[in-house]
């Protein structure tokens, strides 16, 4: 994908939404938005917004899909049909596929599934309004719902994404310095130990790209920690 | 949805219950729970609206698309409502293709809006036997704790009534108003213990028989009907809930009216 028209950043270096190259959409998080839940968050972030609840554990039937050492994670991320600006027909597709496997991956990488043999845990993820960066906004919600549902983890796992529009890496690209950009680098981190759960990366970026996009990452993660404990006390009360 | 067991407990205590013309939550039988709608809701939908009842969350949000208007009827846009309920909406829902239950929530909100005659669908042509709009409303549950169907009618008729035709976006012309003229809404009274109840929680769905939607327009004029789930009822019966429908539609109406005022 060529630069285009598209001109990302301004000779002050300031984006077109007024962000500096480092700097995340703002990001608000509310606990419990799904009342019948186990757990549940609502996350919005720019102008993306989603819900995550999780059901369980719970009994895991079929009796095939059971693990006898561990519980299983059942995560699925659907975008709802009124979240992009062209209609989603409703249903699952490869994309959505794809982004629930890796979620379901860096979530189980966290989750204390040994507590919970022959279970499973649900993790639903509906994405309502769609900008850009919505498996980072799914995958941060998701934590947030399995701690608002006291299920033991490791760690919560924040996902951020850095990437690059006009040669220029940017953190948390908004739609238009995605469908202009170059390269997109989603990391799910765990805020504790600054470890990695999860990790996709396209497009291209040189080594020196790269290191700048992951130290923006490690940063950002951070950042949106604080906002996933600040919306947990916010419920519960409590100190970090 | 699959079924848990608890109902046979269940049944017994809410039959209990009415006898004494209680319900779980403390309400009279045809009183509402609380009520939330906010309008305009989503970002990237041309109309919408969040609805809460209680425990129960629902979103509509409308969509436009260019059809190629059916042969028969050359000078007609349409309009196709889609409920999705989705697992993340309360334990018991599954996920795979579309439930019973979903499609019926999807037609009986549809008829009500359709037979009401509210939308033009004459209105919706761009180009006669060429292009048309074609309005989807898509009904999405986000907490499940009973009467999905009043919560998605209400949120659906609402969403109707502010929505934008993105005619800029499809390069046919400048961004209208969705003409409505009417609001059409359901109020569903559900055999809880013996007696019809308005409005019921999930609970109350679980270990209740028939439930009936009956839809108003703004003449109280009956646009649709529907008897779901095993039960009998006597003409009494509905003749009772049919007056109870005439007056809390009439109320709902003219929150969801005074609403738009206020926008």
């Amino acid at each position: 994908m060529g630069y285009g028209d598209y001109q990302c950043m301004d000779e002050n270096g300031i984006r077109e939404d007024g962000r500096k190259a480092d700097e995340m959409r703002p990001v608000e998080i509310e606990c419990g938005v799904v009342p019948v839940a186990d757990g549940s968050a609502y996350i919005k972030w720019g102008k993306n917004e989603a819900i995550a609840a999780v059901y369980g554990p719970m009994e895991a039937h079929p009796r095939k899909i059971q693990r006898q050492d561990r519980a299983i994670l059942d995560v699925r991320y659907n975008m709802a049909p009124f979240s992009t600006s062209d209609r989603i027909r409703p249903g699952f597709n490869r994309r959505s596929r794809e982004i629930s496997k890796v979620t379901r991956d860096a979530l189980e990488s966290v989750v204390d599934l040994e507590l919970y043999p022959r279970s499973k845990i649900r993790v639903e993820i509906e994405i309502i309004c769609a900008e850009a960066g919505t498996r980072c906004c799914g995958i941060t919600a998701a934590s947030v719902a399995l701690a608002d549902a006291g299920i033991p983890m490791s760690d919560m796992v924040v996902s951020v994404a850095a990437g690059k529009c006009n040669g220029i890496v940017l953190m948390d690209l908004n739609k238009p310095e995605d469908n202009y950009g170059e390269a997109d680098l989603p990391m799910g981190i765990l805020p504790m130990t600054d470890e990695l759960v999860f990790l996709q990366m396209d497009g291209d970026l040189s080594m020196e790209e790269f290191q700048l996009a992951w130290d923006y990452n490690m940063k950002a993660a951070h950042e949106v920690h604080a906002i996933m404990v600040e919306a947990l006390q916010k419920r519960y009360g409590g100190e970090s | 949805m699959s079924v848990p067991i608890i109902p046979a407990l269940l049944r017994q205590s809410l039959a209990e219950l009415a006898a004494d013309g209680e319900r779980l939550d403390g309400r009279e039988k045809f009183a509402g729970r609380d009520i939330e709608i906010e309008i305009d809701c989503l970002g990237n939908a041309e109309g919408s609206c969040r609805v809460r009842m209680g425990d129960t969350i629902v979103l509509a949000g409308v969509k436009f698309q260019i059809m190629t208007p059916y042969p028969d009827r050359p000078t007609q846009g349409g309009l196709m409502t889609s409920a999705e309920i989705r697992p993340v909406c309360g334990p018991n829902w599954e996920p795979g293709p579309p439930s019973e239950e979903s499609i019926e929530m999807g037609r009986v909100v549809d008829r009500g809006i359709r037979e009401s005659g509210c939308i033009d669908t004459n209105e919706l042509c761009i180009l006669p036997g060429e292009k048309a709009w074609q309005v989807i409303l898509d009904l999405f549950a986000v907490s499940d704790d009973g009467n999905l169907f009043d919560a998605f009618a209400l949120a659906a008729i609402a969403a109707l009534r502010t929505a934008t035709v993105p005619a800029e976006r499809f390069d046919v012309g400048e961004d209208y108003k969705l003409g409505v003229s009417g609001t059409p809404i359901m109020c569903s009274y559900q055999k809880v213990g013996g007696r019809f109840v308005y409005d019921a929680t999930k609970r109350e769905e679980l270990g209740g028989d028939e439930r009936i939607h009956i839809t108003l327009g703004d003449e109280g004029h009956v646009h649709s009907l529907q008897k779901g789930l095993r039960g009998i009822f006597t003409a009494d019966e509905f003749s009772e809930i049919m007056d109870a429908a005439q007056t809390r539609c009439a109320e709902l109406r003219e929150i969801i009216h005074k609403l738009e005022e206020s926008q």
